[in-house]
């Protein structure tokens, strides 16, 4: 029989486990979040199921104003996604401070005709301080099926047109017992129906009030994110500055023809990403003001 | 691979319009709508109202004649005794139209791109004009989901608004703003056409009410149900008023009192409306189950038959030997006068069927979404005769 008693000189010295060569943590994060956007592509139903039954019982907790019902669903998701806001703020800000970083700008002016040689240098930077340059962009990625589902959730939950309501039935859970919500209430606030594009008659004519706000707190919202740049002139100033105006244009439009209730939806959440960057001292007011970015 | 700030902005562009892509998982927001007299077909599908002529599915005309993006057509074309199409539209200008066939240019209408629009409207530019409507009532606050219905020389139209408008027929003028509000500070969501027996107009309301209206002196009753309906009511060979509900039950109305009672229980929501063939009611609920109601025993016929798993929204034509019913997955059912059923027309590849079919020119239309066309026409065994549009 073998002894198996080994003196600890003799015992296997235990390995912690070690990933396959050339497989980096950050590579399995990606990994991860790759596999949840294909789990939710895959069960694109469920997941709209899912989000119209919360809807649904926000709804009823809100005392069936669908209004305050988004409201409140929005505040769910920013408080679920918290975390990967924070760390995709966090990625954010190292990256821009990254611009900034006299190595960076150095390797960029060396490298410039050597693409090539340029991203392994930089590679190579994020790697010694530590900076994963998809820091920002896997939390955001891992939002999408949410945001994705949002448009489809808000359009059947509300119901406002006869394929919409007969979707709010297919998806609501049994349980919910729907019936008993329906028709649900759909104005809020000055809109007659949150199912259907905003549009405010002022001083006879038809203004989209609802969608001027979304562009106004996504450009305040954007604004307050840009860090200051040594350069103002550089190029990744300008894309910044550039995103300033893009972003918010974009999501006037997209609220200008969509239902009234998704324009709510960004509104609050612009307000909320403003108060949540705020809270973590990372909201750059000044950048609000004519000229300053300027420091 | 470095994500600069450029390809984050082309990242998130790209997500915005996968959004937006995907959205169009939502798809069709709601279905077409579709008439026929004797030998044109009209369909109201989204940025447009088509008239087809029924033998070959050739397209007569559509309207709009310039494509305008805030018009929506969905309700089913309502054909007038005067030759008018009454449509309304449920888009961003919800007016009321009554287009006037007889005004349609001969030969195709030249175009007139976005630019040139709006320089014709400022006044720099000339734009062909066309005015094919014989008037157009724009006073509605809410959406037309109703089609509106033709009584002698009114034209009664519910709104998504909760107000009943009832218009001069010839000049579209407002005779009568009736609001059917209930008790509720919200505004009734009157979603399907009315019905008349002459002397009242009967008006259901998704919010869960029914309202019976004098045709002349438009005072009326109001009466409550446990479910909303979606559908609209009919008139039984008993005189009485026959309304389906969401709270899965069929009820019978007085016509003149409002004072009802239900009389069958169902398996699924009714959304459809129900159709009268001499003493018997024929229907479907959204659970896919078929009915026939017989008025006079006030009992069923036969048990209810279970065509298949997926909604059914559609009325069903009801012929003497039997009924068509037209299913959600685009399936056409024939179910004899036992209630054995049977496949009559098998559906499509793709697409979906909501729209109640038309029987007109010796074909049944069926009307679908999310499919190659819009609209197919079926001889009397079932089998396509022609598609519209034929190219699409």
């Amino acid at each position: 029989m073998k002894n198996t008693n080994k003196t600890p000189a003799q015992q296997p010295v235990q390995q912690p486990p070690q990933l396959p060569q050339g497989f980096s943590t950050e590579s399995l994060k990606t990994i991860a979040v790759i596999a949840v956007l294909v789990l939710a592509f895959t069960n694109w139903n469920s997941l709209i199921a899912i989000m119209v039954n919360i809807m649904i019982f926000i709804y009823r907790i809100a005392g069936h104003n669908f209004g305050l019902a988004i409201i409140l669903f929005t505040i769910l998701i920013r408080v679920v996604t918290w975390p990967l806001n924070a760390q995709q703020m966090k990625g954010q800000v190292a990256m821009q401070e990254m611009q900034n970083d006299k190595e960076w700008q150095a390797i960029q002016k060396k490298y410039a005709k050597d693409k090539e040689k340029l991203a392994q240098e930089q590679m190579r930077v994020y790697r010694e301080k530590g900076i994963n340059p998809f820091g920002s962009c896997l939390p955001m990625l891992i939002q999408f099926p949410i945001l994705f589902a949002l448009i489809p959730t808000i359009t059947y939950a509300i119901g406002s047109t006869p394929l919409s309501l007969l979707k709010l039935a297919e998806y609501a859970y049994d349980f919910q017992n729907v019936v008993g919500l329906l028709p649900l209430k759909s104005n809020f606030l000055w809109m007659d129906d949150l199912g259907l594009p905003e549009r405010t008659l002022v001083l006879g004519l038809s203004i989209p009030v609802l969608a001027l706000i979304v562009g106004i707190t996504t450009y305040v919202q954007t604004k307050l994110t840009m860090p200051p740049s040594a350069d103002p002139n550089d190029q990744t100033a300008q894309t910044t500055k550039m995103m300033a105006i893009y972003m918010p244009v974009m999501l006037f439009f997209f609220s200008l023809n969509y239902a009234s209730g998704l324009a709510v939806y960004f509104i609050t959440s612009n307000v909320l990403g403003i108060v949540q960057y705020a809270l973590q001292g990372k909201a750059n007011w000044r950048n609000l003001l004519p000229g300053g970015q300027k420091k | 691979m470095i994500f600069s700030m450029r390809k984050k902005i082309l990242l998130v562009t790209v997500i915005l319009l996968a959004a937006v892509l995907l959205s169009g998982c939502v798809g069709s927001t709601t279905w077409p709508g579709l008439s026929a007299d004797g030998d044109t077909a009209y369909l109201a599908n989204g940025l447009s109202v088509y008239a087809i002529n029924l033998s070959d599915g050739e397209e007569i005309w559509h309207y709009p004649l310039q494509s305008n993006s805030k018009l929506a057509f969905n309700s089913n074309p309502v054909l007038a005794p005067n030759g008018l199409v009454i449509v309304g539209s449920s888009g961003v200008d919800h007016s009321l139209f009554a287009i006037n066939p007889e005004k349609f240019p001969d030969g195709p209408v030249e175009s007139v791109g976005g630019v040139q629009k709006f320089l014709c409207s400022i006044g720099l530019a000339t734009c062909p004009e066309h005015h094919v409507e014989e008037w157009i009532f724009t006073d509605s606050e809410g959406h037309w989901v109703a089609s509106p219905l033709v009584v002698s020389d009114k034209v009664f139209a519910p709104n998504a608004d909760g107000n009943l408008y009832i218009l001069d027929l010839h000049t579209g003028d407002l005779l009568k703003k009736l609001t059917l509000d209930g008790d509720s500070k919200t505004p009734n969501r009157l979603w399907s056409q009315p019905v008349s027996d002459g002397q009242h107009v009967f008006v259901t309301s998704l919010d869960l009410q029914v309202f019976g209206v004098d045709a002349e002196t438009y005072e009326y009753w109001r009466q409550d149900l446990t479910g909303a309906i979606p559908g609209s009511g009919v008139i039984g060979s008993d005189g009485m008023l026959y309304v389906g509900s969401l709270a899965k039950q069929l009820e019978k109305f007085d016509p003149v009192t409002g004072k009802h009672e239900p009389v069958l229980d169902t398996k699924g929501w009714i959304w459809g409306t129900p159709v009268v063939n001499g003493d018997n009611l024929y229907f479907s609920d959204v659970d896919g189950n078929f009915y026939s109601y017989n008025i006079k025993s006030g009992k069923l016929n036969w048990e209810s038959v279970k065509l298949e798993a997926g909604p059914i929204t559609a009325s069903p034509l009801v012929y003497a030997d039997g009924a068509l019913v037209v299913a959600e997955s685009g399936n056409v059912y024939f179910v004899d006068g036992t209630g054995s059923d049977d496949v009559w027309h098998a559906a499509p590849e793709k697409g979906k069927a909501y729209t109640t079919p038309v029987s007109a020119g010796g074909y049944v239309l069926v009307s679908y979404i999310e499919s190659d066309y819009y609209l197919i026409a079926l001889d009397e065994d079932g089998d396509q005769k022609w598609i519209f549009p034929a190219g699409k």
